[in-house]
């Protein structure tokens, strides 16, 4: 059967029947859609604003004009943001990823009583858009004298992520082989040590997938850290690029140059544990 | 495979011990100045009262200002739970306006300076039609009897024009509105479109306001802005606005195309030279000094109109919650100096207590000129959008009627009336 498929594939490489071309070139135009956007960015990014406001946006740049970047940089001390979105990112990412985890053990192995409806529960949280959310917090988070901190926005964030986590991860460990548990129980592990030894190994991967999602997810946040965040030094990345969008006024090169700034770690992010993200998918396409 | 676990355990650490020291600090051991505004480092605004922060601390030594440059969007949706917390500013920059200063006054979130004003006299540096958005009444509505503000700068619109075009097509800068409209017959003979216009933001309907503002007197402006009398949406201010603008779309004086333009597209073509004139804000000034080098430009008021549309600039307000009240007020004392003031003019800005005669270059000098000219004849109209939230919306999607042509006037009016009224109701006049 591999053997057979595999030969179909080494021989469609070399003539590619009209089907084949025709998704080559539809996978072709859908990349220049996808990458035009980063392109004109990265063209503004380097204009002068008089260059701009004469060319249009579409225009390719005369030179290669560093000080919007630099500009912005040192205006928004960007340097500190960047720590600031990494430490919440970072944060919410591990602590969702744990309390999804216990969640979804005691929820998706454990089947404890009720479980469906506790289900539905945090998927009714998710569907809550945070402008409701907004009120409640503020006024909680100013009781426990939590408003304006980065740790305001890790809770808040960590028990969003942690509702979706909960939901996804439940259902994928409630296919999860039971007579491997059996297995482990038979030799005398206790219920901690079954989901240390025994569940989290074998669903690593798709765990790294949550990580990875839960971090650019929080990581590209705006409305709810631009409420819990008011002083500049507590302030993330893309609230951060914010201040840019004047009232009256826009400073489009600026704007660019930041925006540039704003997704090259999520960038680079992404290609670090890109190999996680796909083998993640594969294995449990596998199962 | 390990490896990398133990890379995230060790990440995760670290964020969370830096997050955990990250709650406290901040402590205030000598006195502090915490100050918030919203314009950038390099516009009018922010060069004068950057100087104005120097000039304080060294004029009370002991104290720091603790400046930081906020997000317009920011301030818009979070000032109301920020001044309601022990975290807000001990002063601030925020918008003038019903919708906002007025709504902050009436929730007892801002401190009445009136005493402070008259103490200080800078009510008789502002003329009555900048004093009126700096004064709120109970119910948070402009014109009223108590300070909450105080501006630093005013705003208004005027057209600027393309000189190069101008002596190109042999056309005289108008001085009537015979002139203006004559000069614009001639651009279209020629086949260029005379206004810049964004149908898709606020151009649009300034456009059409001034035309209504041309046949409209000061108690009519305060009808419609201070709800003292009934609004008339089918008086003769606004058919003949109304009917005029769509005049205007179809002699080609404004674009069809230009429905879903954004200002920033009106304002650049305007930079690029794609058009004779753009009837717009000083807001625009201080850039197109700097942006347009290929062509000379001027500016001149909208002709023959008792009013025009402008007001003051954005205001300084003193928190409720403010800790450093006298300091604030010290504050405000020094931007409203005249060097700060002639420094902002300086830089392209229009200050509300300028002396022409400190302004070295003699555009910037016509731009105060201008401004002193409408604020003595009390001839600022304000904006179209002021008198409801949402009422900006509502007028985008009228205007875009007119400049597409998809509903008469009459109807297009009928629809500023609806929500005009249903506002109405809503505040309880």
């Amino acid at each position: 059967m591999s053997s057979i498929s595999v030969k179909r594939g080494t021989s469609a490489a070399h003539r590619r029947t009209p089907g084949a071309w025709a998704v080559l070139l539809a996978l072709a135009v859908l990349a220049v859609v996808m990458l035009l956007p980063f392109v004109i960015i990265t063209f503004n990014a380097f204009k002068t604003p008089a260059e701009y406001s004469s060319h249009g946006p579409l225009s390719v740049p005369k030179g290669f004009y560093l000080q919007g970047i630099k500009d912005f940089w040192n205006r928004v001390d960007f340097g500190a943001k960047l720590v600031n979105s990494l430490i919440i990112s970072g944060s919410v990412a591990v602590l969702a990823v744990i309390l999804s985890v216990l969640n979804s053990y005691a929820l998706g192995i454990g089947r404890i009583k009720g479980r469906v409806w506790i289900l539905v529960l945090f998927l009714l949280a998710n569907t809550m858009p945070q402008e409701v959310l907004v009120y409640p917090l503020y006024f909680l988070s100013k009781k426990v004298d939590l408003y304006d901190t980065r740790l305001s926005v890790i809770i808040i964030f960590t028990a969003i992520q942690t509702a979706f986590g909960t939901y996804l991860l439940s259902s994928v460990l409630s296919t999860f082989p039971r007579e491997i548990l059996e297995a482990a129980r038979m030799d005398g592990a206790g219920r901690f040590r079954i989901l240390w030894r025994v569940v989290v190994p074998i669903s690593r991967p798709t765990l790294g997938v949550l990580f990875v999602f839960f971090f650019i997810w929080t990581w590209n946040e705006f409305f709810l850290p631009m409420i819990f965040l008011i002083s500049n030094e507590n302030q993330t990345v893309p609230v951060a690029l914010g201040v840019l969008q004047g009232q009256k006024m826009m400073d489009a090169t600026m704007t660019s140059a930041s925006a540039l700034l704003g997704i090259i770690p999520a960038v680079v992010f992404f290609l670090i544990f890109q190999r996680t993200l796909t083998r993640g998918i594969t294995v449990g396409a596998v199962k | 495979m390990l490896k990398a676990t133990k890379a995230l355990a060790a990440l995760a650490a670290a964020a969370l011990a830096l997050s955990a020291c990250g709650g406290g600090g901040g402590g205030s051991s000598s006195k502090e100045l915490k100050l918030w505004h919203y314009e950038t480092q390099d516009s009018a605004m922010g060069v004068a009262w950057n100087q104005a922060i120097k000039e304080f601390e060294a004029a009370h030594p002991g104290v720091k200002v603790k400046f930081e440059e906020k997000s317009f969007e920011q301030m818009q949706k979070t000032a109301p739970m920020i001044l309601n917390s022990k975290d807000a500013p001990d002063i601030m920059e925020y918008n003038k306006g019903n919708a906002t200063a007025g709504l902050l006054a009436k929730q007892g979130l801002l401190t009445d300076m009136t005493a402070e004003v008259t103490k200080r006299g800078w009510d008789k540096l502002l003329p009555p039609s900048v004093a009126e958005t700096a004064k709120y009444d109970a119910k948070g509505v402009m014109g009223g009897d108590k300070w909450y503000g105080v501006p630093n700068y005013a705003e208004y619109l005027q057209v600027y024009y393309n000189k190069s075009l101008f002596d190109k097509y042999g056309i005289k800068v108008p001085t009537t509105f015979d002139e203006f409209t004559k000069a614009m017959d001639t651009f279209v003979q020629k086949g260029v479109t005379p206004l810049s216009n964004a149908g898709a933001e606020y151009p649009a309907q300034q456009y059409l306001y001034q035309l209504a503002l041309s046949k409209a007197d000061k108690p009519w402006v305060d009808r419609y802005e201070r709800y003292t009398g009934k609004v008339d949406f089918h008086d003769p201010a606004w058919t003949y606005a109304a009917n005029t603008f769509n005049d205007w779309v179809k002699k080609g004086y404004i674009a069809k195309n230009s429905s879903g333009l954004k200002a920033e597209d009106a304002g650049t073509a305007f930079i690029a030279g794609k058009f004779p004139m753009f009837f717009s804000g000083s807001w625009w000034y201080g850039r197109y000094e700097k942006e347009i080098k290929n062509f000379q430009w001027d500016t001149f008021l909208w002709p023959d109109t008792k009013l025009t549309l402008g007001s003051s600039g954005n205001l300084w307000v003193v928190p409720k919650g403010s800790k450093n009240k006298d300091l604030a007020y010290d504050f405000i004392n020094i931007t409203m100096k005249k060097e700060i003031q002639n420094l902002l003019a300086d830089n392209g800005g229009v200050p509300v207590a300028g002396d022409p005669a400190g302004v070295k270059d003699p555009k910037n000098k016509k731009l105060i000129e201008n401004y002193q000219t409408l604020a003595n004849n009390d001839a600022l109209g304000f904006y179209p959008d002021w008198p409801a939230p949402a009422f900006y919306d509502v007028l985008v999607a009228g205007t875009q009627k007119l400049i597409t042509g998809s509903a008469p006037p009459s109807s297009v009016l009928d629809g500023f009336a609806k929500a005009y009224n249903e506002n109405l109701s809503n505040i309880g006049h």
